[in-house]
């Protein structure tokens, strides 16, 4: 699957693609607003990750680019301006999904997930892991064809791992990807700990493997 | 600061105050001078009297016998002189004397003369009374007199002050009302008026020049603030990412991987002051205006909800007793406020503690469990961190106040029964 990633800053970019390259992710880089025009009207992509600020032009002009030329290209809004404002121009603009710096990777891969989830397979959306099925549309989950009851966090953070499937995920980018602006306010994400205890008491009582594993100190890794 | 004064009323007051003082005085003056040439002018008189009534009674060239009738009938019967006969001659002596007057059936002032006259040889003791006014209906005319004058002295007073400084301070009034409708926020410097006279003039470009130069720094420091904040979102962006990375390496040990997560909390706690900087600068240029009326439980209840599991996981018993109350406020500056003010209170209270909000005749308080009391002086200051067992962004409060400031809401704390308190007055 194709991602472009449209960011002026080289180091930022650099590891976006490092991060996605190994979710076998291809990456494509522009880091002004001509090659991003440039590459917008020769290729297509599964995901294009927008810098608004760009050296030579404003971002928002590459989704109309898009959008007069009837394109399907997902677009995620990564931005370093973090105001209401900016995030409805965004997405009035036909972004998918708006990004404020700094953000974690992870949470960049599952909005990419999110999103390429939702163009490509519109009608039969289901995620299969081993023995487990989500089913994104009705947000059901089944182990063994058995339905497992999760609440909403429960079935965030597992859609959440699913879509980092073997990298280690930090708590702050988990604790930001359930609690949203609020996360960053706080240094103790203990609540995190008990969400994780949860699911994972729920899946392997429904008899899925221990695919998700703690990794000392930091954080959680499923393996798949 | 006592009572407002306003400057005509003020360059009034001296005047009226002299006038009063210039007026109470010259009522004994006038008075004074008034007895002064009564008195004069009657012991005048009265000396006239004495001399044409020797003269006369001499010139009449009368026996003795017909002298003393005569004397005798004028001591009776002519008001104003009694007659005494007298051995031995006396000097004259003129004085006033307020006696009961049984004619006038009233109490009545005199002057009177005592003199001596002299007729066919004998000596008689003559006194010659003249009713005068009293002294005091004297100074209560002449007080009233000067009272009518004060009055009319005033009401003058007011009317030219009204009339001629209006009209010479015009240009300064008009001046005032400019620079009153002046905001910084708006960008532009007020307009003010012409003026002819040199120090309006001078004072107007004075003014125009400090407002320049404010809109100048005001830009300049919006600019400052939100570009210093962007600028770092990149390097702060770069750092998080590569964090992430760094946590992916398969060679990490466990001391290196405490490192990377101590790392990712001092990330965190940069990225959250940047953030509230950044926000403390767009409230404080009143970057948040539209206003809707918002129902403070259902906002209240929304976001306690998001709170929920950090109240759970830290075993704190989180109660909300709100009734219906509406506000008037832009809907993000409220969820700001009150985000704030319940992540404080999560933030500082120990486990097993209670966080409690209630809403009680237009206040919302915010009660958490505490050890002791906070320094109210420098709770609501930025960065002035009350304690340093807990890392906040030092923010929160000064962002609390600077959006109670902006509705001009109180917001107040006390620590009370093992509680500290936050309240936030509508």
């Amino acid at each position: 699957m194709k991602i472009l990633i449209i960011e002026d800053e080289p180091e930022l970019a650099a590891d976006i693609g490092a991060y996605l390259a190994a979710q076998d992710y291809l990456c494509e880089y522009a880091s002004t607003w001509a090659q991003a025009r440039e590459k917008v009207e020769l290729y297509r992509y599964e995901c294009i990750l927008l810098d608004l600020m760009l050296p030579g032009g404003d971002g928002l002009d590459i989704l109309n680019i898009l959008k007069e030329q009837g394109q399907q290209d997902g677009v995620i809004i990564i931005s370093a301006k973090n105001d209401y404002e900016n995030k409805i121009r965004g997405l009035h603009a036909g972004a998918d999904d708006y990004l404020a710096k700094p953000f974690h990777l992870p949470e960049l891969a599952a909005r990419i997930y999110s999103v390429i989830r939702r163009r490509s397979f519109a009608n039969q959306n289901n995620v299969l892991q081993n023995e487990l099925k989500v089913d994104l549309s009705s947000r059901v989950v089944t182990v063994h064809g058995a339905l497992v009851s999760l609440t909403r966090k429960e079935l965030d953070l597992l859609l959440f791992f699913i879509s980092n499937k073997n990298r280690v995920i930090g708590k702050s980018a988990l604790a930001e990807h359930l609690s949203g602006d609020i996360a960053d306010m706080f240094d103790n994400h203990d609540f995190v700990y008990a969400h994780v205890k949860n699911l994972k008491k729920k899946l392997s009582e429904a008899g899925y493997g221990n695919y998700l594993k703690t990794i000392y100190a930091t954080g959680y890794k499923w393996e798949g | 600061m006592g009572r407002m004064k306003k400057l005509l009323d003020q360059s009034l007051r001296p005047l009226v105050i002299y006038t009063l003082v210039v007026l109470i005085v010259s009522i004994p003056v006038y008075f004074l001078t008034i007895n002064w040439i009564w008195e004069n002018e009657l012991d005048k008189h009265h000396y006239a009297i004495r001399e044409k009534l020797e003269k006369r009674l001499t010139s009449l060239d009368l026996p003795d016998s017909a002298v003393n009738d005569m004397i005798t009938v004028l001591d009776k019967v002519q008001p104003g002189f009694s007659f005494n006969e007298a051995a031995a001659p006396s000097p004259d002596s003129t004085y006033t004397l307020i006696r009961f007057d049984t004619f006038m059936n009233d109490r009545e002032q005199f002057r009177c003369l005592m003199t001596d006259i002299q007729v066919n040889g004998t000596r008689f003791r003559v006194l010659i009374e003249t009713n005068m006014e009293e002294i005091d209906e004297t100074i209560l005319a002449i007080a009233a007199v000067t009272i009518f004058f004060f009055i009319l002295l005033l009401a003058g007073f007011v009317y030219l002050n009204r009339k001629t400084s209006l009209r010479v301070w015009r240009p300064f009034y008009e001046t005032l009302a400019s620079l009153q409708a002046f905001e910084l926020e708006g960008g532009k410097p007020a307009t003010l008026p012409d003026s002819q006279v040199t120090e309006f003039a001078d004072l107007n470009q004075g003014l125009d020049r400090l407002m320049e130069a404010s809109l100048a720094s005001y830009k300049q420091q919006k600019e400052f603030t939100e570009n210093a904040s962007h600028e770092l979102q990149t390097p702060l962006a770069i750092v998080k990412s590569k964090l992430d990375l760094l946590l992916q390496s398969r060679s990490l040990d466990q001391p290196q991987m405490q490192i990377l997560e101590d790392a990712y909390q001092a990330i965190n706690r940069v990225t959250r002051i940047n953030k509230n900087l950044l926000l403390l600068a767009k409230i404080e240029h009143a970057q948040f205006d539209g206003q809707q009326d918002i129902s403070l439980p259902t906002l209240l209840t929304a976001m306690s909800a998001q709170f929920a599991d950090r109240f759970e996981s830290s075993g704190i018993r989180y109660t909300q007793q709100v009734g219906e109350m509406t506000l008037q406020a832009n809907p993000m500056l409220l969820e700001i406020l009150l985000t704030n003010l319940l992540v404080n209170a999560l933030r500082y209270t120990p486990a097993g503690g209670s966080v409690s909000v209630r809403a009680d005749q237009g206040k919302l308080i915010f009660a958490n469990t505490g050890t002791s009391a906070l320094d109210e002086q420098n709770l609501f200051r930025r960065f002035a961190q009350a304690s340093s067992e807990h890392a906040g962004s030092g923010l929160g409060l000064a962002i609390a106040r600077e959006i109670c400031e902006r509705y001009s809401w109180q917001i107040t704390y006390e620590f009370d029964c093992g509680h500290h308190h936050f309240t936030v007055l509508f």
